[in-house]
């Protein structure tokens, strides 16, 4: 250890954390498909889920990094350096889980005779052409299904740079342009395309860059930011109706036929991919709504927010080791056929590793403040 | 006083009889042979039926839009090389002056109920005539319950066909391990039941397959090809079998039961 090392703890549970360890545990869960507790995650009651909780939960972490450390006023150059750098770490990330989840999948399909595991989650183009295929995964362009979510967040932190410099030096402008973008891929419309497989990328980034910009811009108390800040509990009042008359909407399947919307559609309609307006504004009236409730679950329920918030700590890596666990949940599903007793195992044994893989991250980084 | 209800049926009818009309206008200029099979890829085996909004929008536009969705749009669209994926080549280079545009928005590993949900929302974007929609294989693996799928998949069916759309159901993967798997086999003839029931087309990929997989191990093809059973001549071969279908339908006699729409549409 070296003289005047100082030990790296991990900082306190708090609410950004906890709600990041919220979305990675439904993310988790809702990448199994047809898991028996699949029924329980907030999606069913709300048109956002925890996709839209995880990228504006970025952009706010975003935020507290850009202010808590001063980066905002400083050059260009060591600015986009550092975010750049963050950018390459969740490339890389993406692109080793990218390549574990082939493993697995031509694991389970060897072992098992069953080649049509092959065609799971868009792996068919890469066990059947593979030179422009793999050309793909490097580029971005062919993503595999469910693991489509870092490639989004690459492009994101790659493009923060720009978002930091326009707010150092014309704050104002920045959620205007953010949305200028956003109704212009909605209302043109247009997305990132996918290659070598012919279509679109499944979270377009002209579109869910507007949600990152907003968690960033709103996670300080400057701006908008503070406008929310000193008027939330009347926020809440509008936003509240908006939350029930959502879950209503969704559990009893009361959605409009999408043919019946006027042009452009895509300011009407329901989708994800597009993050289109009334999943975006349903998300902030529920966030708004349950940003009130952290303290309460802090106070009564710790040992709900301590765990979830170290996995929030460590989102990247338990990120990951989700991706893979929920990809691994599928064909254990497939081999053992989804009962509620194999269900229940695959949830626990799988919360369990994300909270092991998010204490062995935090006791590295406390080993590393020792060497 | 007129009687809204009864114009309200009168609507269809006069498109019922229009598409009639326009199936058997495109049948009758069809001097076009349907697309060979290759050899290697055994007989199809599908069920011909008649695509009668293709058929109008071939008519009217010369032009058709295809939406491939569902589980693995290589394995239903063949490999895309030189740009496009070989359906289309194959659509185009039979149907002279056949402009074809396929919109893909397979996302596999997807379920049927969602997929219903993002075909509502493909339908309104892009309007296409046809949905090509490969279901089951992802729903059996996930082991959803029969009646479930089922009901999925008979509800988004009957809302394309409410909305003019032709569809094509792509049945589930084929792999000799899973010839004993009671589940797999009970989604299977539940998508089959359901194809039936509604009168739409369903591509057997799982018997296809099964021929050629059999016809590839005879020919002294590569083991381990065989043994994984997917081969970029199997995707090829889905290919052809669609292109065969969706031209037989095209140019099909008009049909004895035109699909009537709801009133109203």
């Amino acid at each position: 250890m070296s003289a005047g090392a100082e030990v790296r703890m991990p900082r306190e549970a708090n609410a950004v954390d906890f709600w990041r360890g919220f979305a990675l545990v439904s993310i988790f869960v809702n990448h199994v498909p047809g898991i028996y507790y699949e029924r329980f995650t907030h999606r069913n009651l709300s048109f956002s889920d925890s996709a839209e909780l995880f990228v504006f939960l970025a952009g706010w972490s975003l935020g507290l990094l850009v202010y808590g450390n001063g980066m905002r006023k400083g050059g260009a150059a060591p600015l986009t350096f550092r975010l750049g750098g963050r950018s390459l770490q969740i490339y890389m990330a993406h692109i080793v889980i990218s390549g574990l989840a082939l493993g697995l999948l031509a694991g389970a399909a060897y072992l098992t005779d069953t080649p049509p595991i092959l065609e799971w989650h868009n792996a068919a183009a890469f066990f059947q052409d593979p030179a422009p295929t793999q050309i793909g995964i490097v580029l971005l362009t062919h993503q595999l299904g469910y693991f489509d979510i870092l490639p989004l967040y690459v492009v994101l932190m790659l493009i923060a740079p720009a978002f930091v410099i326009i707010d150092r030096f014309a704050p104002p402008l920045l959620l205007p342009l953010s949305l200028g973008l956003y109704f212009s891929a909605l209302v043109v419309p247009f997305t990132a395309p996918t290659w070598p497989v012919e279509g679109q990328w499944f979270f377009n980034p002209f579109t869910w860059q507007a949600i990152f910009v907003m968690g960033y811009v709103l996670s300080h108390d400057q701006g908008l930011g503070h406008f929310v800040r000193r008027n939330i509990a009347r926020i809440r009042l509008i936003a509240l109706p908006i939350v029930v008359l959502a879950a209503i909407v969704v559990w009893f399947e009361l959605f409009p036929d999408p043919t019946t919307f006027p042009e452009p559609k895509l300011l009407f309609l329901h989708g994800k991919s597009f993050l289109t307006p009334v999943r975006l504004l349903q998300f902030l009236a529920l966030a708004a709504v349950f940003s009130a409730v952290y303290p309460t679950i802090a106070r009564y329920l710790p040992w709900v927010t301590e765990p979830l918030s170290m996995l929030g700590r460590n989102s990247l890596n338990v990120f990951c080791v989700a991706s893979l666990l929920s990809l691994s949940g599928q064909i254990i599903r497939f081999l053992y056929s989804g009962s509620l007793a194999v269900d229940t195992i695959v949830v626990i044994v799988g919360i369990g590793l994300l909270c092991l893989t998010a204490w062995l991250s935090e006791w590295r980084q406390r080993l590393g403040s020792h060497a | 006083m007129p009687n809204p209800m009864h114009r309200s049926h009168v609507f269809p009818a006069l498109l019922a009889i229009g598409l009639v009309l326009v199936s058997a206008g495109a049948a009758a200029e069809a001097e076009v042979a349907p697309p060979p099979v290759s050899k290697e890829c055994g007989e199809p085996g599908i069920a011909d039926r008649p695509l009668p909004y293709s058929a109008a929008a071939l008519q009217q536009r010369k032009r058709i839009k295809i939406l491939a969705i569902g589980a693995s749009s290589t394995a239903v669209l063949g490999m895309g090389r030189n740009g496009s994926p070989l359906l289309e080549r194959i659509l185009e280079r039979t149907i002279k002056g056949l402009d074809v545009e396929i919109i893909n928005r397979g996302f596999s590993g997807e379920l049927a109920e969602a997929t219903g949900d993002r075909i509502r929302i493909e339908v309104a974007l892009n309007q296409p005539d046809i949905v090509l929609w490969q279901v089951g294989t992802n729903d059996a693996f996930a082991q959803v319950a029969v009646d479930e799928f089922e009901a999925s998949v008979t509800d988004t069916v009957r809302w394309l066909k409410e909305h003019n759309v032709d569809v094509i159901l792509v049945g589930l993967a084929y792999a000799k391990s899973l010839a004993k798997d009671a589940h797999y086999q009970a989604i299977r003839m539940s998508l089959r039941r359901v194809a039936l029931a509604e009168n739409v087309l369903r591509i057997g990929r799982y018997e296809a397959m099964e021929v050629l997989t059999r016809t590839m191990a005879q020919g002294g093809g590569r083991p381990e090809l065989e043994d994984f059973g997917l081969t970029e001549a199997g995707y090829n071969c889905m290919a052809q079998y669609i292109a065969r279908t969706i031209t037989v339908g095209i140019f099909a006699k008009p049909p004895k039961k035109v699909p009537t729409p709801e009133p109203g549409k």
